[in-house]
């Protein structure tokens, strides 16, 4: 809003000189007081992060170094032991970050890269293509829910629908879920099928590429794979590189899918590390611990996405960057 | 400036008074709040709340709310409510729990209250609820007995033409029968759940004659892994012929009752706890011929079977109206209508005048369950102590995963699985 003109008259220089610097103090008196306006708007959202984010997480710093007991709700300062028996002692630890790197492995980059295949299918302007979009992303709006996980359980399971179809043509039923060389699989074949929100945020990338670039490259006789390697590819880096970090934070949070489909079994295999977190502090009552290996998981998402960030530098393109 | 801001304090101020004051009066005349949380399946869920209601009909200054859960959500739910400090009145417990929760000082003794009669032990005999005493102190009320049993299906016997095994039968004898079954049958002997699970070793313990933990909980109270490595042994020859159902298949079988494998046909034993056994049954539906029989015991040893207070009922520390939450557990304990309603689904009733006035009224399984805790209250060993602080680290964190599951996959052996065992285990309880 615009400052209401003081009514003063005007005459001299003098006057004007001090009449700016009456109006200069009075703004930043108003600016404190928009300010606090400001501030109060949002507070309801700072009160909310102060207090159900920002003292939680400092308490589960503290809580790292501690030996915790959730049923006490007692616990003592016990130094680095927690890290010292993750690192070296527990055996499960190990099996369960063996699961999840596995599974960030292998359904982050199959994810993208089924979320961009559709997202290029839908980049067109056939009749209905509306409809086919909304279509392709219901699985990732009721993906990540309990109600789907069961379906999941349903669908492998021994009498399930894919053995009865695998059956059809021949093959002997497969323990989908009990076998631990395949449990993990149906768990990433879930995670590949929400492919929705990067496909969605592919195709706001794709229609940003302007088609000049496509007309050029037509003119220069390209091939449709070739306008893709050459023109789509590298106007969608940026994206990508988003989609990509987004992916393997969340990749490494996976926790509602294991926990109903497998339980983190059969033989740990799928024992992811929220999972493995949760039953820690949650059946078992270590808080500290779950609180230690929490912040493990922190710093690992955190080093991941740094290296990411610094690799980017060698195939992320940024138009603005370099003509 | 100073005054607006002064009258503005005295009005709020005032409010707060008048509020304060308003809900002290109003508490005179409110009933008191009595909460009520218990684990279960439906049909526990439905005679609880008709008893509660039943008991509030009978005390209308009292006014129930209740929680339930199913077993898991339910530690879950308490576990978060005991780090607040909020627990409900009247809380039922396990004897897997009750002695770590008792020693945290999360619970009251229950013995003040016998002592002034608002619950009435006289009826009951203490054999039934020594399982609820903690360093002498009785800290959880039984709400019934229970006993591990094997179901054995009669028809699948009687078909197979196999005769029913000798009441004190040994796991060699289980053995025998069930190649029988399954030569005659084709179907498995045994389905699920596993009969390696955590509760069958401290059994198997037992009856080699020693309690599964040392007095102090600091180590186990045997020496010797034989009887295990002998146990899972016989499990892996019968599981890798097809006799009983490999661990491999039971993870990949639906959950609940309707679809365990004696219901489904799918096999001719299961192995469950006595009051696990009423929603077996129902499941099976009519026309459907199940008995109860004693767990196999060890050549030679002594019996297998203990008698276990199902559930408890306790009363938290923080509870303000112990003296109420008594009278409830008093309630669900003697009252004869009330446990017309509860009818025997938590366990045998502790007291002999309702146990006499059920018996009529029971059907067939009632009767067999009754039976059964009878003819294993003359043949059982006595109960050992209340699992140690940190048996459920050792159960979810070293017998599943590092031992039970890697042997029944066949990835490691069973000396190596049991060393491996001794060495995570004793180091958890090292702790106590």
């Amino acid at each position: 809003m615009t400052e209401p003109a003081a009514a003063v008259p005007a005459s001299g220089a003098e006057q004007v000189a001090l009449q700016s610097r009456g109006l200069a103090r009075r703004k930043s008196k108003d600016f404190k007081r928009n300010n606090l306006v400001g501030y109060l708007f949002i507070s309801p959202w700072l009160i909310g992060f102060f207090l159900f984010a920002l003292v939680p997480i400092l308490m589960s710093l503290w809580l790292a170094f501690t030996n915790f007991d959730l049923l006490s709700g007692r616990g003592e300062f016990i130094g680095l032991a927690n890290f010292e028996r993750m690192f070296f002692q527990d055996i499960r630890y190990g099996r369960s970050l063996s699961a999840t790197f596995k599974y960030v492995a292998f359904s982050v980059p199959l994810r993208l890269i089924f979320a961009l295949a559709v997202a290029m299918l839908l980049n067109t302007k056939r009749r209905g293509v509306y409809w086919f979009r909304a279509a392709y992303y219901i699985p990732s709006i009721i993906g990540g829910s309990v109600a789907v996980a069961v379906m999941w359980r349903q669908l492998f399971g021994s009498q399930g629908v894919i053995n009865a179809i695998t059956a059809l043509v021949g093959f002997e039923p497969v323990n989908w879920l009990g076998n631990p060389q395949t449990a993990i699989w149906t768990l990433i074949l879930l995670a590949v099928w929400q492919f929705g929100s990067p496909m969605l945020i592919f195709l706001a990338g794709l229609r940003q590429i302007p088609s000049e670039m496509y007309e050029a490259a037509e003119i220069d006789g390209a091939s449709s794979w070739a306008k893709f390697r050459h023109v789509t590819l590298p106007l969608l880096t940026p994206i990508i590189f988003f989609n990509l970090i987004m992916q393997l934070i969340s990749g490494f949070k996976v926790f509602t899918q294991a926990f109903v489909v497998t339980s983190g079994g059969p033989l740990d295999t799928t024992l992811f590390y929220t999972l493995y977190v949760y039953g820690r502090a949650f059946s078992n009552f270590q808080m500290g611990y779950a609180a230690a290996m929490s912040w493990i998981l922190l710093l690992i998402i955190a080093v991941l996405t740094a290296i990411a960030f610094r690799l980017s530098d060698r195939w992320v393109f940024y138009e603005t960057k370099e003509g | 400036m100073a005054r607006p801001k002064l009258r503005l304090l005295t009005i709020f101020v005032l409010t707060a008074l008048l509020l304060a004051l308003g809900t002290a009066v109003l508490a005179q005349d409110e009933p008191v709040e009595l909460r009520v949380v218990w684990w279960g399946s439906q049909s526990r869920h439905d005679r609880t709340i008709e008893v509660i209601e039943m008991y509030e009909a009978q005390n209308p200054n009292v006014d129930i709310v209740y929680e339930f859960a199913n077993f898991t959500d339910y530690w879950t739910l308490v576990n978060t409510q005991a780090a607040g400090g909020d627990l409900a009145c009247v809380m039922q417990h396990d004897y897997a729990y009750l002695a770590e929760w008792a020693e945290r000082g999360l619970l009251q003794p229950l013995d003040p209250y016998v002592e002034q009669g608002i619950i009435d032990l006289s009826n009951v005999d203490e054999s039934f609820i020594a399982g609820g005493r903690v360093d002498g102190l009785l800290y959880g009320l039984s709400l019934g007995s229970n006993s591990q049993a094997i179901i054995l299906d009669v028809d699948k016997f009687e078909e197979a033409g196999v005769d029913l095994p000798d009441p004190q039968w040994t796991w060699a004898d289980f053995e025998a029968i069930a190649r029988e079954l399954h030569d005659a049958l084709g179907i498995y002997a045994y389905g699920s759940p596993s009969l390696g699970d955590d509760q069958i070793w401290t059994s198997l313990i037992l009856a080699h004659g020693t309690n599964p933990f040392n007095e102090d909980n600091t180590g186990f109270g045997y020496d010797d892994d034989g009887p295990i490595i002998e146990h899972f042994k016989m499990l892996l020859r019968l599981q890798e012929d097809g006799v009983i159902m490999s661990l491999e298949e039971m993870a990949q079988s639906a959950e609940g009752p309707e679809n365990s494998p004696i219901v489904t046909g799918d096999a001719a034993m299961q192995y469950q706890w006595s009051n696990q056994v009423v929603a077996i049954t129902s499941a099976a539906g009519e026309g459907r011929n199940f008995r109860l029989w004693h767990m196999p015991r060890p050549e030679g040893g002594r019996p297998a079977n203990y008698l276990k207070p199902s559930m408890f009922f306790s009363i938290p520390t923080n509870c303000e109206h112990g003296e109420i939450a008594a009278d409830f557990i008093n309630f669900f304990t003697n009252d004869l209508e009330a446990n017309e309603v509860l009818f025997a689904e938590r366990g045998v009733p502790i007291s002999s005048e309702v146990r006499e006035h059920l018996r009529p009224m029971l059907d067939a399984i009632g009767q067999e369950t009754f039976d059964f805790l009878e003819r294993v209250s003359a043949d059982s060993s006595p109960i050992f102590p209340p699992n140690p602080p940190g048996y459920n680290d050792i159960r979810n964190n070293v017998w599943l995963p590092l031992f039970h599951d890697p042997v029944l996959y066949g990835q490691i052996s069973v000396e190596e699985g049991v060393a491996l065992f001794r060495a995570e285990a004793e180091a958890i309880l090292s702790q106590n």
